[in-house]
């Protein structure tokens, strides 16, 4: 009988995928194939997958086993180390890939020249096999051979320049968002290809996924913005056309915490005074357009702060969301987050228990299904299963 | 379920996606599938035109037919029903009741269509407490953990400015739907999935969750300064507000900084340890802000690129248009727009089979494809369709 909930026969059951690529965004890719039933081998070198060197770490004593970064991003999949620089180690390699669906990795085009590895190498062996490159700067172009970090991403990518006060540094998003969107862009590209080959007879394909091409997909406002520069405002929500829009859309203080506002409308404009009881400012032009009239935001940003200095954040969430129908929401501290209701009651975080680096809560998969969240098993060990594959 | 023959179309075309969405996170997850080749049919309200002079729009929905409907008269429902039909994935980013309201719910459109795979993307998801209130990806982001992480210090917390959780979220439906169609092409049922803009953010802070529930880890916040790395951060270069980043992230390539700059502070041999970096932080990030002051941002990033240092310009949207890699991949696409000619846009990131850009088709107005997909997909006649336009129902173009 099939099953409703697809949890109880993963759709990628069957799918097997080989994973050399390392710390985050390939890693990621494959961590979500994973959790939706593909049978995962990432193989490391002898030393292991550089983010198990990454901290922060859940043991003190035992890093290579407790690199949070690693334990996240390497959930449901089996763990082999070889060492593919060497020929041997690229036999074992080609051997364990000519029966996949799926080949992960990461060498941007120095270690391909170095190891003289076509983009062909693999496939030539495997027509049916979705080769997935994930490369900052891909495998051609004036950048291929640069260095980067999840900074120099953000920065080249146009999203630094959003972020951060207009007078002073532009700022980068937390943690390794560039890779972690890369990751779910490589999901999608071997899901899409797996589509094609499994139900509509095409072979298998060399994908080059970049991080800088998945960032310029990114940006909200059309890049050419009609000739203009989209600058970055601040604790304010810097506006997507030459247009600009009203006051109060910004993060601005409540008694135990920050709030932030949406909008840019006129008509949430119009209920945020409603809600500070000051529908005058609606009425007033000059209050139309904070980018036109700096002023009206400071001014704005101080009636909102009296009016929550002594409301707490959820007071504040309920009241803006509920009766003044504002789309609003506190600004939560990653410790907040584990324990507030809305993420408890969708189960969005779950307890994995991991041999050496012990209990801790993660992220589980971002969406439900009829319902249901998917439930995810730890990461493996260094060479956990090596044996089983190899010997 | 349209006819895919041959590969030439797109790896997506033979499906079908009612594109209910609106704004930023859903037309960004439909406009892979339209890029791809699917058929994609945008709903739009008729009372509502969705090009305008600023593109946001424009940007989102290329590559999509559109019809204007009246979803909440019972004759546009009844179309919207018929369409279920002959479909094979519904999405929407509306609040959880506007649909209630509409009575437009996955159990209703099973009734219809039982292999049917539908998707919503409200702000907090379709259960829990803070199910019906009002969210967009500015305000997910906050209570996802986002903006709380980024700041000059602690105090003050900081939006991105690219509303992260619509992005994130429509990135994450491309892949999760086609996982429906695949279960749906092996076992013949449809699925309802429920994709959170509170969720998709959190899902990239995982290290920090995992950290912060095993021994109470708290970074520090403090501008782009990093804990394991340094220097870390973006310096002025010159020109307006013109930027360059630069991580220095071992030994090697801080020793090779070093010797570029040429200054006898940073040359000392104690900073070849991080901590005495680390240590020296502010002072050396000074020295570091005088040599790059008077340099030009993208001549910098070359000369420091080539010794193999990390660094990169901090591009505007402008600059990245005329990014020389980017251009060189021939990554942006040219798309001639009936009111406001030739204009460029990003490309598809996702490498795969997806249409030739010389193919794509620029966002059609409200009601675009009206006519051709009442008469041709659903066998409305003329008259029909005079009729409906009359009653405000359907707008035509």
């Amino acid at each position: 009988m099939s099953s409703e909930y697809f949890a109880d026969d993963l759709p990628l059951n069957g799918i097997k995928v080989v994973e050399t690529a390392q710390g985050v965004s390939g890693p990621y890719a494959a961590k979500l194939l994973a959790s939706l039933g593909a049978e995962v081998i990432k193989v490391e070198l002898p030393g292991g997958d550089w983010s198990r060197k990454t901290p922060p770490f859940l043991s003190e004593t035992n890093h290579t086993e407790s690199s949070a970064l690693y334990l996240y991003n390497n959930t449901g999949k089996k763990s082999v180390v070889l060492d593919w620089r060497n020929s041997e180690g690229l036999n074992d390699l080609e051997n364990l890939i000519k029966s996949a669906d799926v080949f992960i990795e990461d060498w941007d085009i120095s270690a391909r020249t170095e190891w003289k590895l076509s983009p062909e190498f693999f496939i030539e062996n495997n027509p049916q096999l979705i080769e997935l490159s994930i490369t900052p700067f891909g495998l051609s172009g004036p950048y291929s051979t640069y260095k980067s970090t999840p900074l120099i991403q953000l920065a080249l990518g146009g999203i630094l320049n959003l972020i951060g006060n207009p007078e002073q540094e532009p700022l980068m998003l937390p943690g390794h968002q560039p890779d972690y969107l890369t990751g779910i862009n490589g999901s999608n590209a071997v899901q899409i290809a797996l589509w094609d080959r499994d139900f509509f007879g095409e072979s298998g394909k060399f994908l080059e996924l970049t991080m800088l091409e998945t960032l310029a997909n990114l940006h909200q406002a059309p890049l050419d913005m009609d000739g203009g520069i989209r600058r970055r405002s601040g604790h304010r929500q810097s506006p997507l056309s030459s247009n600009g829009f009203p006051p109060g859309v910004c993060t601005v203080s409540a008694k135990d915490g920050y709030m932030t506002f949406g909008g840019g409308s006129p008509a949430i404009w119009e209920q945020l005074c409603l809600m500070l009881g000051r529908l005058d400012l609606f009425e007033n032009e000059t209050f139309s357009n904070v980018f036109e009239n700096p002023e009206s935001g400071l001014i704005v940003d101080h009636i909102m702060e009296n009016w929550m200095a002594d409301k707490t954040r959820e007071e504040v969430f309920k009241e803006a969301s509920s009766v003044w129908m504002l789309p609003v929401s506190p600004v939560k501290k990653i410790n907040e987050i584990l324990e507030d209701k809305q993420y408890a009651s969708r189960h969005a975080f779950q307890k994995i228990i991991h041999p050496v680096a012990g209990e801790a809560t993660y992220p589980s998969p971002t969406f439900t299904a009829n319902g249901e969240k998917l439930k995810v098993s730890r990461s493996p060990m260094l060479g956990e299963h090596t044996k089983e594959y190899l010997w | 379920m349209s006819a895919k023959n041959g590969s030439t179309q797109g790896s997506l075309a033979g499906l079908r996606v009612l594109d209910l969405t609106r704004v930023w996170a859903g037309p960004l997850a439909t406009r892979i599938y339209g890029d791809y080749g699917a058929d994609v049919i945008k709903i739009s309200d008729p009372r509502v035109p969705l090009i305008s002079p600023n593109g946001l729009n424009s940007k989102l929905n290329r590559n999509k037919k559109n019809i204007g409907l009246r979803l909440d008269k019972s004759d546009g429902r009844e179309i919207f029903l018929e369409l279920t039909a002959i479909s094979d994935v519904i999405i929407e980013n509306f609040r959880p009741r506007v649909m209630r309201n509409l009575n437009i719910t996955y159990e209703t459109l099973t009734k219809i269509n039982p292999h049917i795979i539908m998707c919503s993307m409200p702000g907090f998801g379709l259960e829990g407490p803070y199910s019906e209130y009002p969210a967009f990806g500015t305000t997910a982001e906050a209570l996802a953990g986002i903006p709380g992480l980024i700041g000059y210090d602690s105090s003050l917390p900081i939006s991105t400015g690219i509303a992260y959780g619509d992005p994130v979220s429509g990135l994450n439906a491309v892949g999760i739907l086609l996982t429906a169609l695949r279960h749906r092409n092996i076992t013949g049922t449809g699925q309802f999935i429920d994709i959170a803009l509170a969720a998709s953010p959190a899902c990239n802070l995982g290290e920090f969750f995992a950290a912060n529930s095993s021994n109470g880890y708290t970074p520090t916040i403090n501008g782009n300064k990093s804990e394991h790395y340094s220097p870390h951060g973006a310096y002025p270069t010159r020109g307006e507000d013109q930027w360059i980043a630069l991580s220095i992230t071992n030994e090697k390539t801080w020793k090779t900084l070093a010797e570029i700059i040429n200054n006898p502070i940073l040359s000392s041999e104690d900073y070849h340890i991080f901590e005495n970096r680390k240590k020296d932080e502010i002072l050396i990030d000074a020295h570091i802000s005088d040599w790059f002051a008077s340099k030009e941002a993208e001549e910098v990033m070359f000369r420091l690129q080539t010794r193999g240092i990390a660094a990169g310009v901090v591009s505007s949207n402008r600059q990245l248009l005329s990014d020389p890699h980017l251009n060189q991949r021939e990554f942006f696409a040219d798309m001639d727009e009936p009111l406001f000619g030739v204009k460029r846009y990003d490309g598809q990131s996702i490498r795969g089979n997806f249409i030739n850009k010389s193919g794509w088709k620029t966002t059609e107005e409200v009601g675009g494809s009206s006519k051709e997909i009442l008469m041709k997909l659903l066998g409305y006649t003329n008259d029909d369709c005079e009729t409906l336009g009359k009653q405000g129902t359907i707008l035509f173009q």
